[in-house]
């Protein structure tokens, strides 16, 4: 699709930021057209990126998962990690990966609370490696125009 | 009828010692997100006297950033007004919804301040961000000094069942209106759980909001107003002070508190107005319970927008833009962002 679409997103939000927006005396209107623009510049970042991290995390968990296996205690969680390590993602449909995402994410919280009930070196471990998980998940999803 | 014709039929009936009561100029602006809000100049005759006054509209809308009480927001505009802590007069509350579809206030209008934080890292605003930092934080511990005798509107709080009123506030709203899985949030819920703060050293109107870009800023760097108490209740202070230096606030993207002063700098001028201390423990645990505060606003915000309740770009944006770096402001706090 020539031109990308993030360059007719980015063209298109800059121009109603310094263009349109200058010609509209609506206070009203030209805020929303202004905060229309930043979603737009959003969405110009998140095109190019959308399947890979859905895919990248999801890899992620399924692996997390796997590695959590020997720690967990619970027998019915147990097995609920081993179905879900086993899920592969078998198209990369963005509405795909985000609900496999979505159930994926589910577990880890269920994950987490039942590693915060256990203690000793491998659930110690486990617990720094949700953690970790959970920044990496932070840098995938940031986006340049937020504060932090 | 157009609204406007409306709220001047509206005022006709409110000032009934009044002759030819015109409304002008009626205008849509961006004030806060849980009411719709409009600006306006209610003309009229009195005493033979003629009389303009620019005033704001405060209606509720079909769907909101967050549900609020607008009895509540009212009741904190009377407690404050005419106090230390500047605020626009309001005039008349109407729950009655025939006179324009919805419920909705009105008050003065404050003019010539201006409220957007970006705008205030630009010149003439620029050169004023200390003075306007310290008076941000001390009207804030102006704030927390108030008596709450008197505020019936605003449901009354024990000091140690703040905490658990507004943690169990906000987690239901996570649990209603969240479209994806809060995998870190909810970890801070838990945390907040097992690690309760003290109980409040007082209990005190908490403002609900209280950020750079709530309130509103002369060129001289003086603050003429503060505004948007649609989220004001009882509770402990604390909770103001930790939201008001929550990282998500921080709009000059380094480590000043608001864009405006070190966050050592307002947790001191905030206990010398106050009178009060933020134990770091207690005031540690406020700033987490921020967060799921936060988040709780952007998810409600994205819900309305998906389900189509509200269609305004400002409902989409803060989970776009706020949802993610308030995950990161509580992975900071945690200890786990690096």
């Amino acid at each position: 699709m020539k031109p990308a679409p993030t360059q007719v997103l980015e063209v298109l939000a800059l121009s109603l930021m310094a263009d349109v927006a200058a010609h509209i005396d609506d206070d009203y209107q030209r805020s929303a057209l202004q905060i229309s623009a930043a979603l737009l510049l959003g969405a110009r970042e998140e095109f190019d990126r959308a399947a890979a991290r859905r895919v990248d995390e999801n890899r992620a968990l399924r692996e997390l998962f796997t590695a959590a296996r020997p720690v967990v205690e619970d027998e019915p969680l147990r097995t609920r990690l081993v179905e879900a390590a086993a899920t592969v993602d078998t198209t990369l449909l963005v509405p795909d990966l985000e609900h496999a995402n979505a159930e994926l994410r589910a577990l880890l919280i269920d994950l987490h609370i039942h590693v915060e009930t256990l203690s000793g070196d491998a659930a110690h471990a486990l617990d720094t490696a949700i953690w970790r998980e959970l920044r990496v998940s932070t840098d995938r999803r940031r986006l340049s125009l937020a504060v932090f | 009828m157009e609204l406007q014709d409306r709220l001047a039929a509206y005022a006709r009936r409110r000032l009934d010692a009044a002759a030819a009561v015109t409304v002008g100029g009626l205008q849509r602006i961006h004030g806060g997100a849980s009411r719709e809000t409009f600006r306006f100049v209610l003309r009229y005759r009195q005493a033979g006297r003629e009389v303009e006054r620019r005033l704001i509209l405060r209606r509720d809308p079909a769907g909101s950033l967050i549900e609020t009480d607008r009895a509540v927001e009212f009741a904190a505009y009377a407690a404050f007004h005419g106090t230390a802590v500047p605020v626009p007069e309001p005039l008349w509350l109407e729950e009655d919804a025939h006179h324009l579809d919805h419920p909705f206030f009105i008050m003065e209008e404050l003019v010539g301040g201006e409220a957007s934080p970006l705008k205030l890292f630009e010149p003439p605003f620029g050169d004023h961000l200390e003075r306007i930092g310290h008076r941000k934080w001390t009207i804030l511990g102006e704030i927390a000094r108030r008596d709450t005798s008197g505020i019936d509107a605003m449901a009354p709080i024990t000091a140690d069942g703040a905490w658990r009123r507004e943690l169990a506030r906000w987690e239901g709203v996570i649990d209603e209106d969240q479209l994806e899985p809060q995998p870190i949030i909810r970890a801070v819920i838990r945390w907040l759980r097992r690690n309760p703060p003290p109980p409040a050293q007082r209990i005190s109107v908490v403002h609900g909001d209280y950020r750079t870009g709530n309130f509103l800023v002369t060129t001289e760097g003086n603050i003429l107003g503060i505004l948007d108490w649609e989220m004001a209740h009882l509770g402990d202070p604390l909770e103001d002070l930790a939201w008001s230096i929550n990282r998500v606030w921080n709009w000059a993207r380094d480590d000043r508190a608001g864009g405006l002063l070190p966050r050592s700098d307002a947790i001191r001028i905030w206990e010398d107005s106050s009178g009060l201390r933020a134990a770091p423990e207690a005031l540690h645990w406020w700033e987490l319970f921020s967060c799921v505060k936060g988040q709780g606003i952007w998810v409600s915000a994205a819900r309305a927008y998906h389900d189509g309740r509200n269609l305004d770009p400002i409902m989409a944006i803060p989970s776009w833009m706020q949802g993610n770096s308030q995950d990161r402001a509580a992975l900071e706090l945690l200890g786990h962002l690096r």
